[in-house]
This record gives C-alpha cells, structure tokens and sequence, in this order.
C-alpha cells in the first residue's frame, strides 16, 4: 500500500460528504475560474488585436475613462498623422446601438463601429459572407459573425437600429480576433460621425502605429507619446489627450476594470467559502477519528506524517474541486456565449494560464483549509485512543 | 540497586498524577523486563496497569522517575515516535484497526516508519504476518468482515510489523470468548517463543497471567508484589 492510497481511502469512507465537499468547493472554485476567464478573455483579446495591428499607442480624450464617453477633435487626429514620428493613424466612432431583429423584436445592445476603409481594424477582418465597406458607400453595414448569429441577419437583409432614420444594408459578414467586434458592427465612418455628433468633426478614439527607425522602439514609442499628450486643439484648448500602450490601455478601460474587479471579488469570496468548507470537512473528519488518529501515533507515526495525511486529504479534495470547477466554469461559459445579450462580450474558452491559476488558488484553499485540522490531528496524543478504548 | 541495563526494559520509581481530580495513577513503580520475558501485570480495575504500560511503551511520559530501554532513558530521546515505531508492537483490548483498509493494509500501517521497503514488499511482509496468525486467507477483508477473534489476529500482525523486540499487550483477549481468547494466546505464546519478543501484557485474566514468566500485582498506584508465579 502507498500512502496515498491510505490518503484516498480515507477520502472515500465518506463518499457522500467527500462529494459534497467537491461539488460545493467546485461550484465556488468555478465560478472563480469563469469570472477569471472572462476577465482574461476580453483582455486577450483586445491585446491581441492592438498586437495583430501592430499599434502602438491608443489615444483618448484624457479623463474619459469610459471609451465610449471620449470625444477628440479630427484636428488634433490631423495633426498626430502629420507627425514624422507617426506612421499610421485609425480613427473611429465608437458607440452602442440596438437593432430590430429578423422577428421583429428589438434585440440587445452591441458596439458599432464607424471606420475608414484604411482602417487597421479591417486588416485581421475576414469577411466570411459578401463584402468589405468601400469608400462611398451610404447606409451599408459589416455585421460580426455572432452579431448576424444574434439578429438573424444575412448578406442582403437590411438592419433598423433603434434611433436611426433609414435602415442599413448588410453588405458583409465578418469574424474578427476580437470578440466584441464579431459581436458588433461596423458602418462608414462619416455617417456614424455624423449620427453621433451631428455637424461636429469628432472622434471617439484613435490608435497610432509609430514609425521605428532605431532598435530602441520603446524611446521612439515614448517620445511619440510625449508629444501627442502636449498637442492642443486651439478652439478647444481644454481638451487634453491620453495616450496609452495597449496593455496600459486594457488596464484602463473601466470596464474592464469592473470585470476585473468583480472577478476577484468573486475569487475572494469563493475563496473564503472554499476554506471554510474544507475547514469545516475536515475538521470534522480529524474529530471523528481521534482514536484512529491516536492508534497511528501509538504504532510510531510522528507528527509530520499525520500532517501529511491531513493535508493530503485535503489537497486531493482540493484538486478534485478544481477539476470539477474548471468543467463547470467551461459549461457555464458555452452556455453563456448561446446568451445574445452577452455572446458579443465574451468568448467560451477557457485559457490554460486560467485553469492554472485557478489550480493555484485552490491548492492555496487546500492549505489554507487544512492547516488547522492537520495541526489539531498533529496534537492528538497516542493515549488518547487508549483513553477511548 | 538493579542494574537497567541489564534489562530490555526498565522503569524506575515512575510516577504519573493525572491533573484533573489529582489522581496518583502510577506511584512510584519500579519494574524491569529482560529480554524474551514474558510479565503479566494484574490488579483491580483503576490500579495503573494501563497507565503504566502507557509510560513503558513510550505513550506518555512519566511525571517522575524514568523508562530505560536497553540502558538508555527514554527522557532523552527526541525520536519517541521512532523508538515506538521499531522497537514495540502494541495490542489493544480494542484492536483498533482502521475500517476502511483491509487486513492486509492493516497489517502495512506501521510499516510506514518502519524500515524503508517498497509498496510490495510492505505487502508481501504483511501477507507473511498473516499467514503467520492464521490469517492469510482474510487478507483481503476489512475488519467488518471479520469475527472479533480474527480482528485480534491482525491487530497482533500489525503489531509484529516492524519486527519489534517488545510486545505491550492491554487486556488482549478482553473482548473475545473463551475459544478465541485460547487460540490468541497460544498465537501470543508462539510467537514471543519463535521471535524471543519480550511481552508485557495487562490483564484481569488469571488464563493470561498462568502464561507469564512473571505476575506482577499492582494495588493504587503500585506494585504490591513483583514476580510471584499464579498460584
């Protein structure tokens, strides 16, 4: 016999509290491992974007911590692109919208997207139905693979969103790297401008490639975005820009930071319930075999092989959450993403790095939830299964 | 004076007071066992036999006095879980085998702070053990599968694991009939012959007494009479 096989058997003695135990600290464990996921996904994912399209900086109106709350003159967009520091600029309106859907109800909100067609943005895009946007086209939109999914919209229907005049025609089905642009839409840039800010000559945003000329692009990056941040526009002289690395950027964003934080909010509380509830386990577990554990010292165990016992015991009810855990945050994101209201925010998969972390943090569980247990075991004296005897 | 190392096992003059209620439960025991003996201790329920094979086994620590094994006091040792592990099989009124194992990873239990041996050989050591009781076609059996004279019959292979040179035995056949309370001391009887195990067993049973080298008789704390053979 191996010890672990005396740690095993002693885990499936009580099968139905072991079980309970895992389910519990499972469900805990994954809804960890889910938030952590999703939070992980969509930063990835704009990461990647912003790395697929070689920007280097993302600029905002400073300030604005929420994208869509930004607002930035085209001069001032003119005058980064006339930069000899500057290789290339992509501007966009960015902004929700809701649209009637193909039975007639209004479905939920998702980001549209106004670009030029040089647009980095379409550079990753693969169009997998009809076409791209061409310069002068009017009332033409690009739907997002999950968003036509979502509104039951082919090549060809047209799309009323909810506010706006004249329907749109889809032209073009799209997948994109990022979620939430295959969960969204993209129309002509002066139309969604004007739309968003009538006769004003706005932006949301812009993102900036900067021209590298020496190995040192980290200086060249910095000095570029030196001098964004310096630039005024003269008639709105209070208007100041922000410009960010993309991961400084994803860092950012507010909402992100909400995922984020609600992540591991949920992280701590699931914790907290994690180590109660293995607390709890085994404490109870050392309480029922104080004999048993007395007859181990009296054959010779030491102190450190009872902890041993104990947190092991512990341990594999900690793996074994997490394993159940990571199954259930993986069904629970499928079965999220069939959700319209949220399948153009996230994406279903589960990232290794997260269902290690979540390994992580349990396994932290298990220790955390054994440790008393194992040094209340550890303190049983031999004579005590003597005394019960 | 006697010499302790003379002896296997020697305690002099120990002394345990349990705090609660200020009870003397061994008072001034002085008392040695040499190699291959067999000594039986008696007396009336609450005496301190129980207490007392506790300190010589390296249970508990006396409050006074000091246990020598082979010379060397056992208050000096750090490694009491070791000596316990290597040098002492233990038998219990009880058994107390663990419910979820089976005879055979019973048997194995000890074993883990025994000599260092692969997962097979514990195994195959534990299958001889069992044979050597008469269990060896049960090794597959948890203890509630097996009849209470059975169980004392792997709770003694358990407790030659580790191939000790002293058994402590506490009321052995305490919990068994009289048919198989003969048959575990015959085993017991064998065994310490074929092995020369020093054995100390606590007993009411005059049956388990006649067996012994010596009957020691323990009144309030302490020995009354030391070596005296059962009338």
């Amino acid at each position: 016999m191996h010890f672990a096989t005396f740690i095993l058997k002693n885990l499936t003695r009580r099968r139905v509290r072991t079980a309970l135990t895992v389910v519990g600290l499972g469900v805990a464990v994954g809804s960890m491992i889910a938030l952590l996921g999703v939070s992980h996904n969509v930063e990835r994912s704009v990461e990647s974007a912003f790395d697929i399209r070689r920007v280097d900086l993302v600029v905002m109106q400073k300030g604005k911590p929420l994208m869509t709350d930004s607002h930035i003159t085209e001069y001032l967009v003119e005058q980064v692109r006339k930069m000899p520091e500057v290789e290339r600029v992509s501007e966009g309106v960015v902004s929700s919208a809701n649209a009637v859907r193909s039975d007639g109800k209004t479905g939920d909100p998702f980001l549209v997207q106004g670009w030029k067609p040089d647009n980095f943005g379409f550079e990753d895009m693969t169009v997998t139905a009809g076409r791209r946007l061409r310069p002068g086209d009017r009332h033409k939109v690009m739907l997002g693979r999950i968003l036509a999914g979502n509104l039951g919209m082919v090549v060809g229907d047209t799309v009323a969103f909810v506010g706006v005049g004249d329907p749109y025609e889809v032209v073009g089905v799209f997948d994109s790297p990022v979620v939430f642009e295959a969960g969204g839409a993209v129309v002509p840039f002066a139309e969604w401008q004007a739309l968003a800010y009538g006769s004003e000559k706005l932006v949301t945003g812009f993102s900036v490639r900067v021209r590298k000329a020496s190995p040192d692009s980290a200086a060249e990056v910095a000095a570029a975005k030196a001098k964004i941040e310096a630039l005024r526009d003269p008639e709105r002289s209070r208007l100041e820009l922000t410009a960010l690395s993309p991961d400084k950027y994803v860092d950012s964003v507010s909402q992100l930071q909400l995922i984020r934080a609600v992540s591991w909010l949920v992280t701590a509380i699931a914790l907290a319930v994690g180590v109660i509830s293995l607390l709890n386990t085994m404490t109870m577990s050392v309480l029922e075999r104080t004999q048993e554990i007395g007859i181990l010292r009296a054959v010779g165990w030491p102190r450190g092989r009872v902890v041993r016992m104990i947190m092991g015991e512990t341990l594999v009810l900690a793996a074994a959450a997490a394993a159940a855990g990571a199954v259930l945050a993986l069904a629970a994101m499928r079965t999220l993403t069939l959700m319209p209201a949220v399948n153009g925010f996230i994406e279903p998969d589960l990232a290794p790095g997260v269902v290690a972390r979540g390994f992580a943090l349990t396994v932290l569980v298990g220790l955390l939830g054994g440790a008393y247990p194992a040094y209340r075991a550890a303190r049983l004296l031999p004579t005590e299964a003597i005394r019960h005897d | 004076m006697t010499d302790p190392a003379d002896h296997l096992l020697y305690a002099a003059d120990v002394r345990k007071t349990y705090r609660d209620g200020d009870v003397h439960a061994v008072n001034g025991v002085t008392l040695g066992v040499r190699d291959g003996e067999s000594v039986a201790i008696t007396g009336p329920s609450g005496c301190g036999k129980s207490t007392l094979l506790n300190l010589l086994g390296a249970l508990d620590r006396p409050d006074a006095g000091e246990v020598y094994f082979r010379g060397e006091p056992l208050s000096g040792r750090r490694d009491l879980d070791r000596f316990r592990a290597r040098q002492v099989g233990f038998v219990f009124q009880s058994f107390f085998l663990l419910p979820t194992l089976t005879a055979r990873e019973n048997v194995q239990v000890p074993m883990f702070e025994g000599p260092r041996l692969s997962a097979r050989e514990r195994a195959r050591k534990a299958d001889g053990l069992l044979e050597l009781v008469g269990m060896g076609g049960r090794s597959g059996h948890r203890p509630s599968q097996l009849s209470v004279g059975e169980r004392q019959r792997v709770a003694l292979a358990r407790a030659l694991a580790n191939d000790p040179v002293l058994l402590l035995a506490d009321e052995p056949t305490g919990n068994l009939d009289s048919a198989n309370a003969a048959k575990v001391l015959d085993l017991l009887t064998q065994l310490r012959k074929e092995r020369n195990l020093a054995l100390l067993v606590v007993t009411h049973s005059p049956d388990v007494a006649e067996r012994a080298d010596r009957v020691v008789r323990m009144r309030d704390g302490r020995v009354v009479d030391d070596g005296t053979r059962p009338a």
